[in-house]
Formats: C-alpha cells, sequence, structure tokens
C-alpha cells in the first residue's frame, strides 16, 4: 500500500534491458515538496531507473511497484504517466525532424488539458516561458531538437516541464552540456517551478548543479542498487573523494 | 467469358480497330502520327510481367477492350461536375483554369487573360491548326509510339489535350490549374499535355487528376501523356497530383526537357486510384540545367503504386535532386524505381536521390530500386533509401508528454510530410498543403 503522505513513491524496482537486469531492487519515498537527488557512476542505471518509470519501451520492469499521488502508475502508458503528472527531461532528448516546438508543445499541453480544452492562451503561456528561460522566439517554429546543440535541447527540457507543470519532476543530468551561463539560467527556471506540492528527483554528476538547486536527500546508485543515503553534504563528500569509499562501504555492509 | 484469362495476350478486343474515330482527329500529319502509333501499339506485345519496370504491377492492369463504343463520344447522361471548378474559382481570384471535362469537354476559364502577353492555354485540338507549326514541332518528340505499348496507345488515341505556350521572357507569375476529370463510370480518358515554356520565361502548373468511381461499378481508366519543355534559362514548376477515386486505374508518362540554364521543379502527389503506374523523368540537355522532384505519396486500403523517376544526364554542370517519400498503410503497397543516368560526355554533374518510405503498419510493402547508370568519373552522385516504421522510440518520447498514441503517430507522419512541404517553394507548398493535409486525415 503507498504511503498516503508520499507524493511519489517507487519500492523494490527491477529493470531490464534486453533482458540483461540492469536495476535490481531499488526504492524510494519522496514526499511533497522535497527535492531529491540521485548520484552514482557511469553506466550504475540512473537513466535505466528514470527511463523505466516513465515508461520507456525498452526498459522492462519485471518486478516492483511504483505510486503516484497513491495511484499505482505500473499499469499505465506512458502517455497516462504524463497526464497522471509525471515528466521526465531526458539526458538525451530525441529529434523530431518535421515537428515544430510551438506545435509540439501545443500538442502536449492540449492533451494534458484534455481535448476540448481552451487554447487560447497557448502562444501567451509560450511565449513567456521561452522568455523566461531566455530561449530565442525562433526556436518555436524549428523542428523539435533537429539539430540543437546539447545545452538547448535541454532548455527545451526544461522549457516543457514549465509549461506541463507536472507533480512529480525525474530530471535526468539536466545540468549536463550546459554552459556556465545557462547552468544559472535554466536551474534559476527549475526553482521557479518547484513548490510545496510538487517534487524533483535530480540524477547528476556535479555539485554544481546542487548549488542552485538544493537537494534535501541525497542517493548513491551503485550496479543498480542505492547503497546509500545522506543529506546535502554527501553531494560534496562525493565530489571531493569520488564513489570509491561508498562501495567498500557498501560491500562491507553486505559481506560481500 | 473469362476476361482475366485473356487479358495477357493481345487479343482483337485490345487491339485498336482502324475505324477507331481519334484517329481521323486533326490534320494530316497528325492523323498519319496517330494511324503510326496504333500500328505500333497494335503490334506491340503486352510487356511480358517481370520485364523491366513491370516487375510489381501487372501490365494487363492496363489493357481496354475497344470493342465497345468509343470513350471519347459525349455521354449526355452524364453532368459535368461543376463542384470542383466553382470552389477553385472561389478560392484562386486569378482564375486561370482548365477544365477537362471528362472527355466530354475542356473548359477554359480566365486563360484570355494570358493571352494579350502572348501566352497561350487552349485545347490540343484547337492548336494543332491554331498554332500549328509550335505543335507539329514539339508534339510526340518526347512521348510517342516508340516510347511504350501505353504511350504508343495514348499517342494514337488523345482525345483530352491541352497546350501551354509561354514565349519568350514572359513570366507568368500564377499557377495555370488544369482539372483533369475522370470519365464516366468503365471509360478510358486519354489525356494529353504539352507545355512549351520559351527563353527565360516562367510558368506554374499544377495538374490535377480527379473523379472516377468510389462505388463498386467497373472501374474506369486514364492513360495520360505530358511532355514539357523547358527552354534556354527558362524556370518551370509543374505539380502532377493523382487524387482519383478508388475505382480508378491510372496510368501516366511524363517526360520533360531542359536546355541550357533552364531550372524545373516537378512535385508529384500520388493519392489516389487502385492501380497507379507514374513515370516522371526529365532529361537535362543543355548546360547547368537544374532539376528538383519533390514527390509524396500516401498508400492506404488495398492501393497499389508503381513509381519511376529517371534523371537524364545529357550535358555538362547539370544538377538533379529527387526528393520522394511514401506513408502506406493498410495493405497497400508501392514499388519506387529511381533511375539517374550520366552520359560520358556530361562533365562535373551533381545528382542526388533520396527515398523514404514510411510503413505505418505490418502487412504494407514498400519496395526501392535504385539504378545509377554513370558513364561519367566526374560526377558527384548519392542516394539512399530507408523502408521503416515510425521509430517506437519518437513515439515514447511524444508519449512521454501526454500525447495518445494515435495521435503521436499522426504528428509523426504529418511532420514526416510537413519538412518536404517545407522544400517547396511558398505559392505551390499554399496550394497543395490542404490536400496533402485532407488525404492524410483519410489515411
Ligand atoms: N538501451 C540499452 N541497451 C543496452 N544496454 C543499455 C541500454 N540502456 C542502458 N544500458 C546499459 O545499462 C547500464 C546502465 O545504463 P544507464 O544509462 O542506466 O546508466 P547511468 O547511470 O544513467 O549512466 P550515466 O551516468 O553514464 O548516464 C549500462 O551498462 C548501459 O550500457
Ligand atoms: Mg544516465
Amino acid at each position: 500500500m503507498p504511503d498516503q503522505k508520499a507524493l511519489f513513491e517507487f519500492n523494490d524496482i527491477h529493470v531490464e534491458v534486453d533482458g540483461k537486469q540492469i536495476v535490481s531492487g531499488v526504492s524510494l519515498k519522496i514526499l511533497p515538496g522535497e527535492i531529491h537527488a540521485i548520484m552514482g557512476p557511469n553506466g550504475s542505471g540512473k537513466s535505466s531507473l528514470s527511463n523505466a518509470l516513465m515508461g520507456h519501451p525498452d526498459y522492462a520492469i519485471m518486478s516492483g511497484e511504483a505510486f503516484l499521488d497513491g495511484r499505482s502508475i505500473l499499469s499505465m502508458s506512458a502517455d497516462e504517466r504524463s497526464r497522471a503528472g509525471l515528466y521526465l527531461a531526458f539526458q538525451y532528448p530525441l529529434a523530431i525532424p518535421g515537428v515544430t516546438v510551438a506545435n509540439f508543445m501545443r500538442a502536449a499541453l492540449q492533451a494534458h488539458r484534455g481535448k476540448d480544452a481552451d487554447m487560447s492562451d497557448f502562444r501567451k503561456l509560450f511565449k513567456a516561458a521561452m522568455k523566461a528561460l531566455l530561449i530565442d522566439p525562433s526556436f518555436a517554429t524549428r523542428y523539435l531538437n533537429d539539430g540543437f546543440s546539447g545545452g538547448e535541447k535541454k532548455r527545451i527540457e526544461i522549457l516543457q516541464m514549465s509549461m506541463l507543470n507536472p507533480k512529480m519532476a525525474l530530471l535526468d543530468e539536466t545540468d549536463s552540456g550546459l554552459d556556465i551561463d545557462a547552468l544559472k539560467i535554466v536551474s534559476e527556471g527549475i526553482n521557479r517551478f518547484h513548490n510545496d506540492s510538487n517534487a524533483l528527483l535530480l540524477v547528476t554528476h556535479y555539485q554544481r548543479l546542487l548549488n542552485y538547486v538544493k537537494p534535501h536527500h541525497v542517493h548513491v546508485m551503485i550496479h543498480g542498487r542505492i547503497v546509500k543515503t545522506g543529506g546535502p553534504e554527501l553531494a560534496l563528500k562525493l565530489e571531493e573523494l569520488g564513489y570509491d569509499w561508498v562501495e567498500a562501504e557498501y560491500a562491507q555492509g553486505t559481506g560481500a | 467469358m473469362s476476361r482475366s484469362s485473356q487479358k495477357t495476350d493481345t487479343t482483337s478486343e485490345y487491339l485498336i480497330p482502324e475505324s477507331a474515330p481519334e484517329l481521323l482527329r486533326g490534320p494530316k500529319w497528325l492523323r498519319d502520327a496517330r494511324e503510326r502509333s496504333r500500328r505500333d501499339f497494335n503490334k506491340s506485345p503486352v510487356p511480358p510481367r517481370g520485364l523491366h519496370l513491370w516487375r510489381y504491377t501487372d501490365p494487363a492492369t492496363f489493357l481496354i477492350p475497344h470493342d465497345g463504343p468509343p470513350d471519347s463520344t459525349p455521354d449526355d447522361g452524364v453532368q459535368s461536375s461543376e463542384g470542383p471548378v466553382s470552389e477553385h474559382l472561389e478560392k484562386d481570384s486569378t482564375g486561370r483554369l482548365v477544365h477537362d471535362v471528362g472527355g466530354r469537354d475542356i473548359e477554359l476559364h480566365g486563360a484570355d487573360a494570358l493571352t494579350s502577353r502572348g501566352v497561350v492555354v487552349c485545347r490540343l485540338s484547337e492548336a494543332v491548326d491554331r498554332h500549328r507549326k509550335l505543335v507539329e514541332q514539339y508534339l510526340y518528340q518526347l512521348i510517342n509510339s516508340r516510347s511504350g505499348k501505353f504511350e504508343a496507345q495514348n499517342s494514337a488515341l488523345w482525345n483530352n489535350g491541352i497546350f501551354i505556350f509561354v514565349p519568350d521572357s514572359v513570366r507568368v507569375a500564377e499557377p495555370i490549374h488544369l482539372l483533369r476529370e475522370a470519365g464516366r463510370s468503365g471509360s478510358t480518358q486519354f489525356h494529353r499535355l504539352l507545355i512549351v515554356v520559351g527563353r527565360n520565361a516562367e510558368l506554374t502548373v499544377v495538374d490535377e487528376y480527379f473523379g472516377g468511381d468510389d462505388s463498386d461499378r467497373n472501374t474506369s481508366h486514364a492513360n495520360s501523356a505530358v511532355e514539357i519543355f523547358g527552354l534556354q534559362e527558362s524556370r518551370v514548376r509543374y505539380v502532377s497530383l493523382q487524387r482519383y477515386a478508388h475505382r480508378m486505374n491510372s496510368y501516366l508518362t511524363h517526360r520533360a526537357t531542359l536546355e541550357r540554364g533552364a531550372t524545373m521543379l516537378t512535385v508529384p502527389l500520388d493519392f489516389g486510384g487502385a492501380v497507379s503506374k507514374h513515370n516522371y523523368g526529365v532529361s537535362l540537355v543543355g548546360e547547368g540545367a537544374e532539376s528538383n522532384i519533390i514527390g509524396l505519396l500516401f498508400a492506404s486500403g488495398r492501393q497499389h503504386f508503381d513509381n519511376h523517376t529517371r534523371h537524364h544526364h545529357a550535358a555538362s554542370r547539370t544538377q538533379s535532386n529527387i526528393d520522394f517519400k511514401t506513408v502506406l498503410r493498410d495493405k497497400s503497397t508501392s514499388a519506387y524505381t529511381g533511375l539517374i543516368r550520366i552520359e560520358n560526355e556530361a562533365k562535373g554533374c551533381e545528382a542526388y536521390q533520396e527515398n523514404r518510405n514510411l510503413l505505418l503498419n505490418r502487412g504494407v510493402r514498400a519496395e526501392v530500386i535504385p539504378e545509377l547508370e554513370i558513364l561519367n568519373e566526374d560526377v558527384s552522385c548519392t542516394h539512399g533509401a530507408t523502408i521503416g516504421p515510425i521509430d517506437p522510440l519518437t513515439i515514447f518520447y511524444l508519449k512521454s508528454r501526454g500525447i495518445e498514441q494515435e495521435a503521436a503517430v499522426r504528428m509523426i507522419v504529418a511532420g514526416f510530410v510537413d519538412s518536404t512541404l517545407k522544400r517547396l517553394p511558398s505559392d505551390v507548398a499554399e496550394r497543395v498543403a490542404g490536400f496533402a493535409h485532407r488525404r492524410l486525415e483519410g489515411l
């Protein structure tokens, strides 16, 4: 049974890719207003976990459960999860030639509001959201992510988040690829979005994002498991010492 | 009687009789050409299935018995469909419209506004007398009795002809729209179009084929021939829109030739009909000539399309480019053969060809046959083809933003098409986008 207080909660999630187990029993409980960060070495399964929770077809959840606002989401299709309030900012956003940013954004917002909902405020909202993230208006008519730089794609992911206004946002390495100024602009965008009734799960390698977007809890993921959890100070320690010590400590604790 | 078992032979019912009334139309030189074409048609065997360019479509599809009454006789029982004409005239203030009323007449609307500048838009049957020198010089130059069996048939029997001539240095800014209506149920139309665009002149033509039966009555046929001449430095844009009803078989041969410095944009849009075999070819015979073919094909139900494109580089520093996109669903099939030929004496040419096929479900079939005949080393030539379903990860991206599966597919298909429409000049894109989107909605 889901915890009544949790906004987002998943238990004992196992994920397989191509028949190979990548995530091996991960659990997390996120309360409204909280910011969590997951850190961990390359290939430890952070993106696999996020993608699987969003309903990515390549990442099969073999066992476990997940609840958003008390509703079980694992039997929902990806679009239902999105409309239920889940959002994933992808580590590697896909390009969709032929579909402009504006048309895409309009379709997404329409889907969230419902087929017959009034969209007359769209242009105004869209313009304002672009402006807040210092995205040049010319991007509106460009094909989604088609030829966009790494940093531009990340900004567009946050633009979408700010317009769809999800309850629970998973941000997978949104900071990577951003230059120093862009990191600040995007971080401010994330902070503007965040409030007492929604929550964030940041996947990141660097403290620099966490300087702007301050997490309440930091988790370390290694080999498909969350092996350590702490407060913001844990991120600082990881930045200084790397992951070896966490791994050693975990091996000792499990007797491996 | 089992017609289908006889169909593969040129049995007498498929021969053009000596008495066919079309053969008597026109002055002597034309009657001679028609008679030559009749003999060539009757003499030539039906192409065996499997022969080059006939691997994917049964030639018998286009054989028509000639023992019935001629199809071009006026049919009083059928009313001219005013719908499409008035619709066009409403939308298009310039109103330059030619309505080929399925073998009954060819009506001209607003074309006289162009005559003061020497532009000719008229029935080919009249041009034969009024512009005899031009017609005699150009007609049958690119498509004639030796081009193929069905080309010979058209050359003998064409009845619904249109002639367009633009004098040197005259620019026709507004498109001329040809509405070419299928005949009554079970009939066959032989459309013919001859376009001559003078030196440094400019012309845009939208050639729209429509009509035919949607019900389960007899299949109707169209056999069309299009010859276009772009003289030196001319700029020609030609849209060929095929949006026939379901019970219609369409055979079309298009041949264009470009002189020095001439440019041509050809836009084949193949949307309708039951079986459709269309062959678009541009020859670059003058130095520096350039041809672009940007095409779209949407197939659904049990539609079958067999398309060819042919870019022939016969002169140096000529350029050609083909972007042909296909969307298939249900049980439809498409075969696309794209030939690029570069002659030995044609130096420094550039030729590109791309064919992308989007398969919306299992059970459709797409074949791509690129053919390169490059006889000169000094060229830049690339070609590519893709055949496949919509990328599931693209669908996932859209779904992860709340967009439902079906809407996601529609967006991706519209995007696939939009990137082609964006490559067209805006005034041409405006004219064709509506047709493309309407056809997509029905897909
Ligand atoms: N689609 C896939 N196909 C095959 N293997 C995959 C796929 N996605 C992930 N993997 C494998 O699963 C493991 C975990 O990958 P994942 O992307 O989840 O790691 P990560 O923690 O996000 O790494 P990084 O910090 O580099 O982004 C890796 O070994 C990776 O190669
Ligand atoms: Mg990752």
